[in-house]
């Protein structure tokens, strides 16, 4: 367990690609040049990795069948045989 | 047969083609209303409206940008509305120089590598869901398109008449409200695992 604080500057620096795509080449670049800076690395581990439980957690649901039945009615249109 | 094509026989009354649209694009629309909205009979509304919307309007649509894109801004902006007419009470997000400023004194615990983090365990499930429910509407809509449907910054600025620059910035806010939210729990969770 790593437990550090995290310099202004840094985080700034940090900040800016947060809403970037977190693997790009871009980012990892910027996260080379801060990994001298653990903490600035574990709150980007931590973003990364709340990231990707979400995306874990998620899961595609099929539209109910009678609420596909009632769409197509609505809409006065056919079922795909 | 693809999308445009079958745009432009639907906009010329071909009922068929516009049955094929539907078919297409019914569970995402759906999918896409249950990530924002989180509530699968409010998903269902939205998917009707949506298409009611796609029929009514199909023929102002000029093809300038994809047929795609269009039905999600669609489907967003009903997804939208009805999440503020819910008149929900979201956890504001702190000043962004607020923030920046605690930063500077806090200090942060690595759950990331922690192997018992992960959505097998019910608890951890339920602090997601509930740490994205308390993330208010026009963050939520940025971090549902941007990183659960993965769409492109141009296609997520498209789908919310929002610039590139904001969406990068409202996602950056949305992913740090998540990880401040998750952390709280797990900080808690791995010191205690540490400690045991």
């Amino acid at each position: 367990m790593m437990q550090a604080k995290i310099k202004k500057g840094k985080f700034k620096k940090l900040c800016d690609i947060l809403g970037e795509d977190l693997d790009s080449p871009a980012c990892r670049q910027i996260i080379d040049n801060i990994s001298n800076s653990p903490p600035c690395k574990v709150y980007y581990d931590t973003v990364k990795k709340s990231v990707l439980l979400c995306k874990q957690n998620d899961c595609v649901e099929e539209v109910p069948n009678g609420v596909n039945k009632r769409l197509l009615k609505i809409l006065d249109l056919e079922e795909e045989k | 047969m693809n999308d445009q094509r079958l745009v432009e026989l639907a906009q010329k009354g071909n009922r068929k083609a516009l049955s094929q649209l539907v078919n297409q694009y019914s569970e995402r629309v759906y999918n896409l209303a249950l990530r924002i909205l989180r509530n699968r009979e409010d998903a269902e509304d939205v998917l009707q409206e949506t298409f009611l919307t796609v029929v009514q309007k199909l023929d102002t649509f000029d093809g300038r940008s994809k047929f795609f894109t269009w039905l999600y801004r669609i489907a967003t902006n009903a997804s939208l509305m009805k999440l503020r007419k819910k008149k929900l009470v979201f956890q504001e997000l702190n000043d962004e120089s607020e923030y920046q400023d605690n930063i500077e004194n806090r200090t942060f615990i690595d759950w990331s590598q922690d192997p018992s983090i992960n959505i097998y365990d019910r608890e951890v499930k339920t602090k997601i869901d509930e740490a994205i429910n308390k993330l208010s509407d026009i963050y939520r809509s940025v971090f549902v398109l941007r990183d659960i449907e993965e769409l492109s910054i141009k296609e997520t600025s498209q789908i919310l008449d929002i610039s590139e620059e904001n969406v990068k910035i409202r996602l950056r806010r949305a992913r740090q409200f998540l990880r401040d939210q998750l952390s709280d729990y797990f900080d808690e969770r791995v010191s205690e695992h540490d400690a045991g």
